[in-house]
């Protein structure tokens, strides 16, 4: 089979749909991850035994089984609960709670490395703890973690490919999809592979910035 | 609940096609690593940029898509061989392991200290040789831990294998799920079984840890320290 440049342009438009909605998925999801990943780690180190336990376990389960039955888990049991939701939001909300569980371990990791004399300072100027951590320790635990975070960030892009799974049109389903109702495989993986290569550049472009700007 | 543990003789075989394909995909993963991160600190730019590009070339698109790509369009390339379902997994798994953990080789050699590398040099030692008796080891001790890291989420990509038709627990899972309609039990079930596998991959590396050359000697020279002026002893009267 060979390249047919005609089909190329036929089923751009399509994939670029699925462009769309991968953008969309990220930004939503990363949204949830990045704000969600901030409140563990603020719960973790502000509350008590009980507290540190479930972020503990939240962490541990997130790490130790695949998106891709987490994703399964939501999708069919939901509705055995009654709740019937669209494959989409399913697929936000899933991504972003694994990748909280991620980056609240980064947001940790960044406030260990906050020198403890700044919080003393915060008491001494009798600063109240809400905003002892809006103004002093959060912009800075952010501040930080940015290069790591973004990282995550990138590796949630990545993985929003799996979500065609639940048929969500994300590139990658797209992709699929052009591929069966036209028996050709070889272009829209192909064009898939090279577009999602493409939209790596920007978050790559930002990734070396930030070094440069931490080293 | 029974009716799915009716299925276990195909949900052990399912685990079995997992663990086969993780063990295969961090094995596989190893020697390409090696070569990548060595070769992104390469001397000459040319090795240097194109390792660099290569890991990137296999990064940017998920595995998912990569593998996608390996199974349904590789072999419409002319001249390109038709990989069976558990092949191009492995394969493509493999690669994208070899690129994550280039990084991390790139990195544990970094830490190694310059000075090892001119005191090879002084020493007549080829560049191979320092590599590999001098340098390597010494930086496995760095490497080992966070490769552990990304040989657990390694377990976890196993579950895309399902997609090609790669009958894995995953795979198993679904069908089951199909026949019981229990989806509650099947995916707990899931769950679990995926999470004790990262786990035991997580203790099986730290006992790897435990016999690292450098790892070994550190505790070589921690233990006999009450016990040094007895070896002094001893070196003195040969």
């Amino acid at each position: 089979m060979t390249w047919d440049w005609n089909f190329v342009l036929k089923i751009l438009p399509r994939l670029m749909d699925g462009v769309w909605y991968t953008v969309l998925i990220t930004l939503a999801s990363s949204a949830i991850a990045l704000g969600g990943g901030l409140v563990l780690a603020i719960l973790e180190t502000v509350s008590t035994t009980f507290g540190q336990a479930f972020v503990r376990f939240w962490l541990e389960l997130f790490r130790g089984v695949p998106t891709l039955v987490l994703l399964y888990f939501t999708f069919y049991v939901l509705p055995e609960f009654g709740i019937v939701l669209p494959a989409v939001p399913i697929g936000i909300a899933v991504l972003g709670i694994v990748y909280a569980a991620y980056c609240s371990e980064v947001y940790r990791g960044s406030l260990i490395t906050i020198p403890a004399e700044l919080r003393d300072a915060c008491v001494a100027l009798h600063l109240s703890p809400y905003i002892t951590w809006q103004r002093v320790l959060a912009p800075l635990m952010i501040k930080r973690a940015a290069p790591a975070l973004l990282n995550y960030v990138l590796g949630l892009f990545r993985e929003t490919a799996v979500l065609f799974a639940l048929g969500v049109p994300v590139l990658m389903g797209e992709a699929h999809e052009v591929g069966y109702e036209n028996f050709r495989f070889l272009e829209p993986y192909t064009l898939a592979g090279v577009i999602y290569l493409g939209m790596n550049l920007p978050f790559l472009y930002l990734l070396s910035k930030l070094k440069d700007k931490h080293a | 609940m029974r009716a799915v543990l009716q299925y276990w003789p195909v949900l052990v075989q399912g685990l079995c096609i997992t663990v086969w394909v993780a063990v295969w995909v961090i094995l596989g993963s190893v020697p390409g690593a090696v070569i990548l991160g060595a070769l992104r600190l390469s001397e000459r730019r040319v090795f240097r940029l194109a390792s660099m590009l290569f890991i990137e070339f296999i990064r940017a698109p998920s595995a998912l898509v990569l593998l996608f790509w390996v199974f349904y369009a590789l072999p419409l390339v002319p001249g390109m061989p038709r990989l069976s379902p558990l092949t191009a997994a492995i394969l493509v798994l493999a690669l994208d392991g070899a690129a994550y953990g280039a990084e991390m080789v790139r990195a544990g050699i970094q830490a190694v200290h310059v000075g090892q590398t001119d005191a090879c040099h002084a020493l007549g030692l080829s560049k191979l040789q320092s590599f590999t008796k001098v340098i390597l080891p010494q930086a496995l001790s760095q490497i080992v831990p966070n490769f552990g890291s990304l040989a657990r989420s390694m377990v976890k990509w196993t579950a895309i294998v399902s997609f090609v038709g790669v009958q894995d627990l995953l795979y198993i899972g679904n069908n089951i799920r199909g026949q019981t309609f229990d989806a509650v039990t099947v995916f707990c079930l899931l769950a679990t079984l995926y999470w004790i596998l990262t786990v035991l991959c997580g203790v099986a590396f730290r006992v790897l840890e435990q016999v690292l050359p450098l790892n070994r000697a550190l505790r070589a020279a921690r233990m006999p320290s009450q016990a040094a002026p007895e070896a002094d002893v001893q070196g003195g009267a040969q």
